[in-house]
């Protein structure tokens, strides 16, 4: 398998998969290459994740690094996300080929959206 | 241990025992040169002699119009370069969903100088011979159209192409990499002038194919070197290939018909029980005219590369219809030609079985495939793509 067990198991057990209602703040991301895309929403308490959910359209290894971050950044500062680095994104998921490290790109690019999303809210 | 299940035939099959036998010689004791005039030599002519009499009987052609090659891709790029230097300029004739060993040797020959038309397909992946006989110019020197397509299975109406070649005098080539051996081919009623087969796609060794060329085709070869095959295509022949090949064909007479009867009721099989488990699927194709192993499904709002690791972690082997290389996704330019929307087309998957594959795998198929889709799609934004 040319992909790390941890990745595999978000990829068969999604964490947070779903439609969020109501969020406090969503963002997407997109790979123009091909068309994976993820959406991430959150819930936010004193400037903090407070919840966590996606919903993601790609190859297994976009899934699963969606479902990686929506732990990843369980109770961080949103004010830290504006700024993640796909790097760490790779990082949860034990690492990503070369041919899939945009999996990581488009779930970081999510995750920035939404702390920026919120961060606009906010004024 | 998780359950196996090859569902990738189209792709390549494992080599049938009875080849294996009849190959194992030929990698010790038989290792002569077949050009070598001694004993050692004419034990190896012997081997390649009789495959060469079986692929012949199989098709009903005289063995020394049978040449052997390296590969299926070697047989397109021989049989359609062949033809067209042999003129060496003019028109070819060919179809948007040829394998790319055909579409790019075409796009190579343009670069050339050649002038070329890609006839387009319908909705099922048939080319109309009507559009055929359209293209036909007076500078057109060659036609090459495949038996059938490796993706969605859909075959080709051969014989009428060929009539229409006939009737203009152009020369017919056909890839029928994927049909050789799986269903009936009779190249005298079909018009073929040049045809592709390989080894590998029916229970043979990889590295072995070949190119039947009609007596009195004008073909140059595009290999050049020692006096082999006839002149035709030079270098030392791979004998346990060649050998194993020979095999493989005179048990694809013996199986072709049994087995296509059982493959394509467990194809239905498959298609039915996918489509009454998951909603929003779609079988690509002609729904007649097809390869009885192929089944090219569409998933709606799935990305296929996710269902085809969904399925490997099950231990089950499909292929994904789009594929995403380098973070660039290439939507099948056969779907594209087809017209299926992009949504349905980026989530075909193809299952393409074989002579081991069983009542039991193909409803451990359905029975994975189900859940997967359904957790999928749960997770997807609907609507995308």
């Amino acid at each position: 398998m040319r992909y790390s067990p941890t990745l595999v198991d978000h990829f068969l057990n999604p964490r947070n998969a779903g439609l969020m209602r109501q969020a406090d703040a969503a963002g997407e991301g997109e790979y123009a290459g091909c068309g994976d895309l993820a959406r991430v929403f959150l819930r936010v308490q004193d400037g903090r994740v407070a919840e966590a959910r996606f919903q993601a359209y790609g190859c297994g290894p976009t899934i699963a690094a969606a479902s990686a971050v929506s732990e990843l950044i369980a109770l961080r500062p949103i004010e830290d996300l504006a700024h993640l680095k796909p790097e760490e994104v790779e990082r949860a998921l034990d690492g990503l080929p070369e041919d899939r490290r945009h999996a990581a790109d488009v779930v970081a690019d999510a995750v920035r959206a939404a702390a920026r999303d919120w961060l606009s809210r906010r004024g | 241990m998780t359950r196996r299940v090859y569902l990738d035939h189209n792709a390549s099959t494992p080599v049938h025992p009875e080849v294996v036998a009849e190959m194992t010689p030929f990698f010790g004791e038989v290792f002569g040169n077949p050009s070598s005039v001694h004993g050692f030599g004419r034990d190896a002519r012997a081997g390649v002699d009789l495959a060469r009499e079986r692929v012949a009987d199989f098709i009903k052609v005289p063995a020394d119009q049978i040449v052997f090659t390296s590969g299926g891709t070697e047989s397109d790029n021989f049989g359609v370069k062949g033809l067209a230097l042999a003129k060496g300029r003019g028109h070819l004739i060919t179809s948007r969903i040829e394998h790319h060993a055909v579409l790019r040797t075409v796009q190579a020959l343009e670069a050339q100088g050649f002038a070329a038309t890609y006839l387009p397909v319908d909705e099922h992946g048939r080319v109309d011979p009507g559009d055929v006989e359209k293209a036909i110019r007076p500078d057109t020197i060659a036609i090459s159209v495949m038996h059938a397509n490796s993706e969605v299975g859909t075959i080709q109406p051969i014989a009428e192409i060929g009539r229409i070649a006939r009737e203009h005098g152009v020369p017919f080539h056909v890839d029928a990499v994927q049909t050789f051996g799986k269903v009936p081919i009779d190249v005298d009623a079909m018009g073929i002038d040049a045809m592709s087969f390989s080894a590998h796609k029916i229970y043979g060794p990889k590295g072995i194919a070949g190119l039947f060329i009609r007596k009195g085709t004008k073909m140059v070869s595009i290999q050049h070197g020692g006096e082999h095959e006839r002149r035709r295509r030079a270098g030392t022949e791979n004998v346990p290939g060649i050998v194993g090949f020979g095999k493989a064909v005179e048990v694809r007479a013996r199986d072709m018909q049994e087995e296509a009867v059982r493959v394509g009721m467990l194809r239905d099989r498959l298609w039915k029980g996918i489509a009454a488990n998951v909603p929003e699927v779609q079988l690509n194709g002609h729904p007649t005219e097809r390869l009885p192993g192929t089944a090219s499904i569409c998933y709606r709002h799935v990305e296929s590369e996710s269902i085809v690791l969904g399925l490997d972690l099950r231990g089950i082997a499909v292929s994904a219809g789009s594929a995403c290389t380098s973070g660039n996704v290439e939507p099948s330019y056969v779907l594209v030609a087809m017209g299926v929307p992009l949504d349905w087309a980026m989530g075909t998957v193809r299952s393409s079985l074989g002579r081991s594959t069983t009542a039991e795998d193909i409803d451990y198929v359905i029975e994975s495939v189900t859940p997967l889709v359904k957790k999928l799609r749960a997770a997807a934004p609907a609507g995308v793509a």
